[in-house]
């Protein structure tokens, strides 16, 4: 990660919802700039360089997607997350993930947004081409797609090697189960089942389950994160 | 209902322009006959007097007054001619012969045409007459009586009025008449919406039994009425149960942390109840988020998101991610099919849709069942998907209910899930335009979603839209003007 580029720019109207914005971004070591509305988001955008934009979809002067756009036309790259109480069939938001930038709908966990910020963040890092990823003892083969841990085999279907891939690179850091599905299986809703549980369940057990120590982790109430001991 | 409504009322006013309209041609047709009829009898008659005084002066150019008074009192004498009045004078318009006996003092000129009262003469009738002065000063007046004439084209004249008048009398009763039924027929239907409206749905708008357009309309009604009850019963069914749903969660809640709150403080308690409170408000927002999530998705907010998907593909996928949901109960899950199969849909809402298909296959079916998926063409061009179990079914007389927000089989709602699940299934369903239908498995139940065919057969474009092209959400309107875009 690029160090001295932790620079975010928060567009929040409401005052409580950008106050814990600011907290658990700051929290997570980042300098963080706020703006109230639109006009003051596209002055503070245009300004200076950061290293991601949060924007509320609804503002109350401009509208945050029109803010996003005004922002690209000037040639600010800078990834944006937008934010929407509108809920995941806002057709704006839709087109917009289509666009490649991230998206999170209202109300959301402050650990699910750090985690989104963080993976926008690492993208307009360089982006290494690797061909074989570790975590602890366990090794991902990209090429062959295949796991192993202690160079035991680990017999893994394609999806299952996706999901594993996606904890490994973003070891250390929490995974919603939400961004589960949009990076593993290119879905955009929340299950209303388990069942990404379950699925991670057998993940685990293939991975974890007679290794000396465990590498996935749930963190409660939003997803799991990967985790090698030290 | 009163004259003044009647007279107001569109139909009147119609009827009243077609009366009109229809009287003003009537007029017209019966001005023209009548004005052409009285001037032909007119013509006929005055050619007969100008040929009767002609023949008259050949008379006596032939043979002198004495002549000529000798053929007046011969003519006088036949019958033939008892319509006709003749007058000889002489030049101080003294009598010579005639069955007339005096000159008409009121004429102005002794040439040409004239209408005069017969002098003279008992009821003195009206006389059409020709007059000639000839060389000597003699005058002869040859002429006919006009009364039977006038009174001919005085009689076609009244039938015409009287028909005229008659016609609108007619038409106008008619129309009051119409107006009244038709204006009596929509103020039934409105008393009685107007009855719905204040106080109950139940009641219905009455129908004559007559079978008409106005029994149609107001069967109509009645079936709109019949359709807002059921959906109002629904609206409060689906009331209770969110009222059920959040409340029990939300009392929960609100029961722990009131017990935290009047305890000691104890880092991993309250730790523990914090992290057990959000999991709660999650469930909480869960149900919220399918709540909106299906209605907008029945207030067609997603079309935009349309696009060829291969079903296959997504069946599929889906069978992998419930695969381990399946093992976990020793249930057997399975996917058979070819292996590419295209709807126009969206690939979100049809894997969110089956996939609670499958999710409620595996729950509901034998601990160690099987649960097969399925996707096949339909005959008429589309697609099937079905998701069959061999569990114990549902009682046919649910089948309809299922699809019910909140409904659950078991009335005390104590088992995992909000009963969402099939209603989202529905709700996707609809907005493709997909049927769906559920069958009994023998043992177990069967659901099958069947497919129009795809509005775009020809496209190659995969299930997976490459990532990051917005282009590639295109509106179903845009491609219908277009189908070139996508080939």
């Amino acid at each position: 990660m690029a160090s001295g580029h932790r620079h975010i720019l928060v567009v929040e109207d409401d005052q409580e919802t950008a106050g814990q914005l600011v907290d658990s971004l700051t929290a997570s070591g980042y300098e963080v700039n706020l703006a109230a509305n639109g006009s003051d988001a596209l002055t503070l955008g245009l300004s200076s360089d950061y290293a991601v934009i949060t924007i509320d979809r609804m503002l109350p002067d401009i509208d945050g997607i029109t803010v996003m756009r005004s922002l690209r036309e000037e040639g600010i790259v800078t990834p944006v997350l937008i934010i929407s109480a509108l809920g995941e069939i806002d057709e704006r938001v839709r087109g917009l993930r289509a666009g490649g930038d991230d998206y999170l709908t209202k109300p959301f966990s402050f650990v699910e947004l750090v985690a989104r910020v963080e993976a926008l963040a690492r993208r307009s890092d360089t982006v290494i081409k690797e061909t074989v990823l570790h975590a602890g003892d366990l090794e991902l083969d990209l090429v062959s797609r295949t796991a192993s841990r202690h160079g035991r085999n680990i017999g893994l279907l394609p999806r299952e090697f996706q999901l594993l891939e996606y904890l490994v690179r973003n070891e250390g850091r929490v995974v919603s189960r939400a961004m589960l599905l949009q990076h593993v299986w290119d879905l955009h809703f929340d299950p209303t089942t388990n069942i990404i549980d379950v699925y991670v369940g057998r993940v685990r057990r293939k991975v974890d389950g007679t290794q000396a120590y465990p590498l996935i982790h749930t963190v409660r109430g939003v997803g799991y994160c990967l985790r090698a001991p030290d | 209902m009163h004259l003044t409504e009647t007279l107001r009322s569109s139909t009147f006013r119609l009827a009243l322009i077609a009366i009109g309209l229809f009287g003003a041609i009537v007029l017209t047709l019966f001005s023209y006959v009548y004005l052409s009829t009285a001037s032909y009898v007119r013509s006929r008659s005055d050619g007969t007097i100008s040929a009767e005084q002609m023949n008259l002066q050949k008379a006596y150019d032939r043979a002198g007054r004495a002549g000529l008074k000798a053929i007046i009192e011969q003519r006088i004498s036949d019958e033939h001619f008892q319509d006709s009045f003749y007058l000889l004078t002489d030049s101080s318009r003294s009598f010579v012969a005639g069955n007339l006996k005096m000159w008409p003092a009121d004429l102005g000129s002794s040439e040409g045409w004239q209408n005069f009262r017969a002098p003279g003469l008992a009821n003195r009738p009206m006389l059409r007459a020709e007059l000639k002065t000839f060389p000597n000063g003699d005058h002869l007046l040859v002429g006919r009586s006009i009364d039977d004439l006038d009174a001919f084209a005085g009689n076609i004249k009244a039938a015409f009025v009287w028909g005229i008048a008659l016609i609108f009398a007619l038409a106008g009763v008619a129309s009051v008449l119409v107006t009244r039924r038709t204006v009596g027929r929509i103020e039934a239907i409105n008393t009685a919406s107007r009855a719905i409206m204040q106080s109950d749905l139940d009641q219905r708008i009455p129908l004559r039994g007559t079978n008409d357009e106005w029994d149609r309309v107001a069967e109509n009604l009645n079936s709109m009425l019949d359709r807002i009850e059921t959906l109002m019963q629904e609206v409060k069914q689906v009331t209770d149960n969110v009222a059920h749903d959040l409340r029990t969660p939300l009392a929960r809640m609100r029961g722990q942390l009131e017990k935290a709150y009047h305890r000691r403080r104890d880092g991993e308690e309250d730790q523990a109840l914090i992290g057990d409170t959000i999991v709660n408000i999650d469930g909480v927002l869960r149900i919220f988020s399918s709540i909106t999530r299906i209605a907008q998705i029945e207030a067609k907010a997603q079309k935009v998101a349309f696009r060829t998907v291969n079903i296959a593909e997504i069946t599929s996928e889906i069978v992998e991610l419930y695969d381990a949901a399946a093992e976990e109960k020793g249930a057997h899950l399975h996917f058979v099919g070819d292996q590419r199969m295209c709807v126009t849909g969206d690939r979100d809402l049809i894997f969110d849709a089956v996939g609670n298909l499958v999710d409620n296959a595996i729950k509901h079916g034998r601990p160690d069942g099987n649960v097969t998926v399925e996707v096949a063409a339909s005959g008429d061009g589309g697609a099937i998907i079905s998701v069959a179990d061999d569990g114990p079914g549902i009682p046919a007389a649910e089948h309809q209910n299922v699809f019910k927000r909140f409904y659950r089989l078991e009335r005390s709602r104590q088992t995992a899930g909000n009963g969402l699940g099939l209603s989202l299934v529905a709700a996707v369903a609809r907005l493709h335009g997909a049927h769906i239908e559920m069958l009994d498995n023998r043992p177990g139940l069967r659901f099958r979603l069947l497919f129009p065919p795809n509005l775009f057969p020809l496209s190659n474009t995969d299930a997976r839209a490459p990532r990051g092209a917005e282009q590639n959400y295109i509106k179903p309107d845009a491609l219908r003007e277009d189908k070139t875009l996508r080939t």
